[in-house]
């Protein structure tokens, strides 16, 4: 277990490492000058971009640039954003949490979904319910998040008027950020505004969680019941109905275990899909998180923002894949002797 | 479950045949495969068989309803724009970029992948690990992200949106070859022919390739259906495809302020995208089904 861990750990090491090569090598890579890439700063005099030079230690040959770089990453001076002046790592911090919550709860939406679908799927497999769930997914994969977006946007919030369309919260309600996560601030202080706020605020996830928990909900579905199907047929599954177990006994106690261990990984390669499709999502919704803020950011070619956002994003989907396999790995132990970092 | 068969019958028809003979039992995948044949005739097509020109204007024909609308007309079958455009010619002719330059973007992938898939299938020790992780690291970062990195550095447009989903969907596509490269050269008769004294590039060519082709279509529908939700995304996002390009996901941004006044110039769009990523699933997904079933028996 100690080497595996180290394995990874390594392995962590290795990919943050090119990852900020990577995100450094974009400075030169983006048109414009180099040094504004680099730390924000636009119209600077001789004498300050002079000192900014030293700073990045643009003189030295590109190693020590690379370093200087990496300091500055773990510093948290992530240069200044083109467009509002202001810091980029603390608009990530800001941003961030926004992002992530809605993730979040779009993940929580698809494993409550998708899992026992994919089950329910494969228990009466070529049964009625098995292909009411398979067509349903596969309209569901193919649907463009966008088209969904503004689909239900016309139906519910111009239609019917049971949503609002856009940002976290009304502007009549002041939650103190505290954690930037809306509704865990709205908790922590005691539901303000005798509740309103908390309902005006889960009314405002609804249609972007809705959206988001999409696609990742299909994928669960498909992978789930693909999974189940394999677990059905081993032997030991068989052994168990010889011995006179019924179906729900098999399939609760004997053959879950084993088909959500694959669905655990694929939750976290979700991450990554995920955040894809928030962006689009925040930029219908208005959400103010970092996907719409990246998107914003292109607009204005905001190169130091695309940067940071870049490193932020790619290092939570990492740090998410490799939790999701981590877990894996302890709830798995087969996949334990394998002291390879497989993939 | 044991599967008994009654009538054992022998089936001495090639592989391929077989194949079809149980792709045709599948009425959906079959006409999702119509769909898609028939999405790639327009695609190909639609400048000469539209009614309109892309851009052609009717003055008297503003903000038109579909035609079995009451106050629809019959010239504009699916309506006009504000601008007066017909809505038939623009989607038929949005077919070539948005679902023309997907399957080219699909073909290109497919190439490089197989061509960097197999070479990372073949190899081994330190430089197969350096290649996955270097491809994990990709995998890491989102794909849109991963565009929009791209037209940062080349600037926006539709060319440029396809270099980006093609780089986009790379990773993805190679760690598909790679396993399915690894997972065949495992087997007994790549043994034996090791043995026998062939090359790698035999082996690669004469062992590997005949069965994994149909791995490889099955991986290429996957990335068509990719490639076309991001061309139309990034259009939609007015990073791709510039106005008056008639790609769909750009012509729905386009008409996204009509929302209100003229629900189906964005309705129609989507039901295009909706459509062509559907069938391409379709027959993907009966392609899928069949393989098994073909192993099975």
């Amino acid at each position: 277990m100690r080497e595996y861990l180290f394995r990874r750990l390594s392995l962590l090491l290795f990919m943050l490492l090119t990852l900020t090569a990577f995100t450094f090598s974009l400075n030169y890579l983006f048109p414009g000058d180099v040094l504004t890439n680099l730390s924000g700063q636009v119209n600077s005099s001789y004498a300050q971009s002079q000192a900014l030079a030293d700073k990045y230690q643009l003189e030295e040959n590109i190693i020590v640039q690379y370093g200087a770089f990496l300091g500055r990453i773990v510093d948290g001076d992530w240069g200044y954003s083109l467009s509002s002046g202001q810091p980029v790592f603390e608009h990530i911090l800001l941003l961030f949490p926004a992002t992530i919550e809605l993730c979040v709860y779009a993940l929580v939406v698809a494993i409550v979904l998708g899992i026992p679908a994919g089950v329910i799927a494969a228990v009466f497999h070529k049964r009625w319910p098995d292909k009411v769930i398979n067509s349903l997914t596969l309209m569901g994969f193919s649907i463009p998040i966008f088209w969904l977006a503004l689909l239900l946007i016309m139906v519910f919030c111009l239609g019917l008027g049971l949503f609002p369309m856009s940002g976290r919260i009304g502007l009549l309600y002041e939650i103190e950020p505290y954690s930037h996560f809306i509704l865990v601030d709205i908790i922590a202080q005691g539901f303000p505004y005798g509740g309103f706020a908390f309902i005006d605020a889960l009314k405002h996830l609804a249609l972007p969680t809705i959206v988001l928990a999409m696609y990742p909900t299909t994928v669960l579905i498909r992978f789930t019941r693909d999974s189940m199907l394999n677990v059905l047929e081993q032997n030991y599954i068989k052994t168990a109905r010889a011995k006179g177990l019924n179906r729900r006994q098999l399939i609760l106690h004997h053959a879950l275990r084993n088909a959500l261990l694959p669905v655990i990984k694929q939750i976290g390669l979700q991450f990554s899909t995920l955040l894809t499709l928030a962006m689009i999502t925040e930029v219908i919704f208005s959400w103010p998180g970092v996907g719409r803020w990246l998107i914003e950011s292109i607009y204005q070619r905001d190169y130091p923002a695309i940067q940071g956002g870049l490193l932020a994003v790619s290092m939570f989907v990492i740090f998410a894949n490799m939790f999701a396999e981590f877990s894996h790995t302890v709830l798995n132990p087969i996949s334990r002797n394998q002291a390879h970092g497989k993939i | 479950m044991a599967k008994f068969k009654l009538f054992s019958e022998e089936s001495n028809r090639s592989p391929l045949s077989r194949l079809w003979k149980k792709f045709k039992a599948n009425h959906p995948a079959l006409v999702g495969l119509w769909i898609f044949i028939a999405l790639t005739l327009l695609a190909l097509f639609a400048p000469l068989i539209s009614p309109y020109s892309i851009n052609q204007q009717h003055a008297d024909a503003l903000l038109l309803p579909p035609s079995w609308h009451d106050a629809g007309d019959v010239r504009f079958i699916l309506g006009t724009d504000d601008l007066g455009r017909d809505i038939l010619s623009r989607l038929m002719n949005g077919a070539t970029f948005t679902f023309g330059l997907s399957i080219i973007a699909a073909l290109i992938t497919t190439v490089l992948g197989v061509i960097i898939g197999s070479l990372a299938g073949m190899s081994k020790g330190i430089r197969s690990s350096f290649f996955n992780h270097l491809l994990d690291i990709t995998l890491s970062i989102p794909s849109l992200l991963l565009a929009i990195i791209i037209i940062a550095i080349l600037g926006p447009g539709l060319l440029n949106t396809v270099w980006a989903i093609i780089l986009a969907l790379l990773p993805q596509y190679v760690h598909s070859i790679r396993n399915l490269v690894v997972e065949e050269l495992s087997k007994d008769y790549i043994s034996a022919f090791r043995l026998d004294g062939a090359s790698k590039w035999k082996i690669l060519v004469r062992g590997v390739f005949p069965n994994i082709y149909e791995h490889i279509v099955v991986i290429f529908t996957m990335a068509l259906s990719t490639a076309i939700l991001d061309i139309a995304a990034l259009g939609f996002l007015k990073l791709g495809a510039q106005p008056p390009t008639t790609e769909w996901g750009a012509i729905l941004a386009e008409n996204l302020g009509l929302i209100y006044l003229a629900p189906w110039t964005v309705g129609l769009p989507g039901v295009l995208l909706f459509i062509a990523v559907l069938s391409t699933n379709l027959v993907g997904d009966g392609l899928r089904q069949v393989l098994k079933d073909r192993k099975a028996d």
